[in-house]
């Protein structure tokens, strides 16, 4: 089964993309509830996501999730900088791996929640 | 030929009830006891709380787990392990167990024959008659109690390790056991919010004929609901003889959960806001808990769900796929192949309500429902035969509610996201941590009555 991580798009990234030519890629969801770009991963990408994150595990779609909120930060980021869904993305990923582990330590313990009336 | 379907009998026979609800009572086994021993809870290699044995202790006692009365002996704990069947032949999946250090147990001094006191938040709570003392490898019997891909090929597809949460209790466990039989003697008081939610088997099925339900079918739950299990639900309920299940019992397990499940509080309050808000009929709809430390056993856990439910008294079970799984340890499908036509290498070369001494809980066995953009709705797999299916997947909507997106109501029902949204403000995260678990820990889910002793 392909492997690939979903990445929620919200108005503020939409924005962010605007021009890049990546519109087109974007997945309508759930009857067009939700927007998402469908990022694809090859074995060995998706197998070293799987051992640097001991959260992360392949869900039934085959998309790899449970990684920490700040490794999904960071391939937006990617996607935004090179302006595609491509290797280069996951290749920019884990050069800022570090980086990647030092936010998702701190949100491991803590993630603000939304501010909504409960 | 009749096609009605009538509740069935406790599994074994009869509910088992070892709760003194008589406070001179208990005292007075309380005061007979040889020792006294401070429960306490089962640690990972991190120090982590994996498992409480007070849950078990909980579920044997109030009947949940009949015919089980206590803690295993040596040959039941063989049997289980070998066959899945108690002594007394009734099919039991999990080795249940009462685990102590060589330090504690060299400090105790018991024999078999002594009347353990075990104390809960340091309060007289339940005894243990000691009938036999052993030792167990706890890595061996963690690895025997689920299975390997080279003794249980039909439905175990990896080896199980440290990732797997329950092969961790067990690989957890303390290598002395005492084996006997359990009694509550300081009957525990469910505290906010679970104690709502507290239906043990013989009250169940009090509230049941209250109800008027003949047939309950049940739904299994770790999580907050999403829409996909709201449909699964709904549509399972259908089921019935000739016509849909009277009740749909929702019995959400409470106790350790691994992290990134989410908090137990959540779960039930979820449940319950499905009805509260008129998605399913709360008339026909009841949000109940077992207290159970999850092993994430995939078909042996459905086996045993299969026997608390049909203790609570339902006639029917829903199974998905995937039925309380973590990881790919086992086959996606291994609960429907247990149900649906049994797995010999566990002991059963035939579905496992067609054996002897069996259950007589009904499997109905669920796939799985999508979003079909196409049909424009939630489809069921059996139905939909259009390419795109944007599929239910919990891990998924997890990532969505990290993230801070509101799901939209066709994945999370607006007042259901809400529950979860209170739970992580009191918490500081919207899933199980291990500082979640720790603070858990220290309250449980009871608070026992001042028994002086």
């Amino acid at each position: 089964m392909a492997k690939y991580i979903v990445v929620l798009l919200d108005e503020g990234r939409l924005k962010k993309l605007e021009g890049s030519g990546l519109e087109k890629k974007v997945e309508k969801l759930f009857g067009g509830a939700l927007n998402a770009f469908n990022v694809e991963l090859s074995d060995e990408d998706a197998q070293r996501i799987l051992d640097e994150f001991a959260t992360a595990r392949v869900d039934s779609r085959g998309a790899i999730t449970d990684v920490p909120v700040a490794f999904n930060r960071v391939v937006f980021e990617e996607i935004a900088k090179t302006k595609s869904l491509g290797s280069e993305v996951m290749q920019g990923v884990f050069a800022r791996l570090a980086e990647i582990k030092e936010m998702a330590a701190k949100e491991s313990e803590y993630l603000p929640p939304p501010d909504i009336e409960v | 030929m009749s096609i009605r379907i009538e509740r069935p009998e406790p599994h074994g026979g009869r509910l088992i009830e070892r709760v003194v609800t008589d406070s001179a009572a208990g005292k007075k086994l309380a005061k007979s006891a040889a020792a006294v021993f401070d429960i306490k809870p089962t640690v990972d290699e991190k120090g982590v709380p994996v498992r409480n044995v007070y849950r078990e202790i909980m579920s044997v006692c109030y009947g949940f787990f009949s015919p089980v009365e206590g803690s295993m002996k040596e040959a039941e704990l063989e049997r289980v392990l070998k066959e899945r069947r108690l002594l007394n032949e009734w099919i039991f999946p999990y080795p249940i167990l009462f685990d102590v250090s060589e330090e504690d147990h060299k400090k105790l001094g018991v024999t078999s024959g002594d009347r353990l006191l075990l104390r809960l938040k340091g309060k007289p709570f339940a005894i243990l008659d000691i009938e036999e003392i052993y030792r167990i490898n706890p890595e061996e019997v963690a690895t025997r109690t689920f299975g390997t891909p080279e003794n249980n090929p039909e439905v175990v597809k990896e080896p199980f390790d440290k990732k797997h949460p329950g092969w961790v209790i067990y690989k957890s466990m303390n290598p002395v056991i005492y084996a006997g039989k359990y009694k509550i003697i300081n009957e525990p008081k469910l505290i906010p919010p679970f104690d709502r939610f507290w239906y043990p088997p013989k009250k169940c099925r009090e509230e049941f004929d209250r109800r008027g339900w003949r047939t309950v079918i049940n739904h299994q739950t770790r999580n907050v609901p999403h829409v996909g299990h709201e449909h699964l639900m709904k549509n399972a309920a259908y089921t019935g003889d000739s016509e849909p299940c009277h009740g749909i019992l929702v019995n959400a397990v409470i106790g350790v959960k691994r992290k990134g499940d989410y908090p137990d509080e959540a779960i039930v309050e979820g449940h319950e806001a499905v009805n509260l808000y008129g998605y399913i009929k709360p008339e026909r709809h009841l949000v109940t808990i077992l207290l159970w430390d999850m092993r994430y056993g995939n078909p042996l856990e459905s086996l045993l769900h299969g026997i608390v439910r049909q203790n609570m008294g339902c006639t029917h079970h829903m199974f998905g796929r995937d039925h309380a799984a973590v990881g790919e340890y086992y086959d996606m499908y291994a609960t429907q192949i247990l149900w649906g036509k049994g797995v010999p290498s566990f002991g059963f070369d035939k579905p496992v309500n067609e054996v002897p001494y069996g259950l007589k809980i009904r499997p109905q066995n669920m796939a799985e429902f999508w979003y079909c953009p196409k049909c424009g709705e939630i489809a069921y797999s059996g139905n939909c035969n259009h390419k795109e299916r944007q599929k239910f997947s919990g891990s998924f909507i997890r990532g969505m509610v990290s993230e801070g997106v509101f799901p939209p109501p066709v994945i999370f029902r607006p007042e259901v996201y809400k529950v979860a949204v209170k739970w992580w403000k009191v918490y500081g995260y919207p899933f199980v941590t291990p500082k979640y678990l720790m603070e858990r820990e220290k309250e449980l889910e009871v608070d026992l009555p001042d028994m002086d002793v």
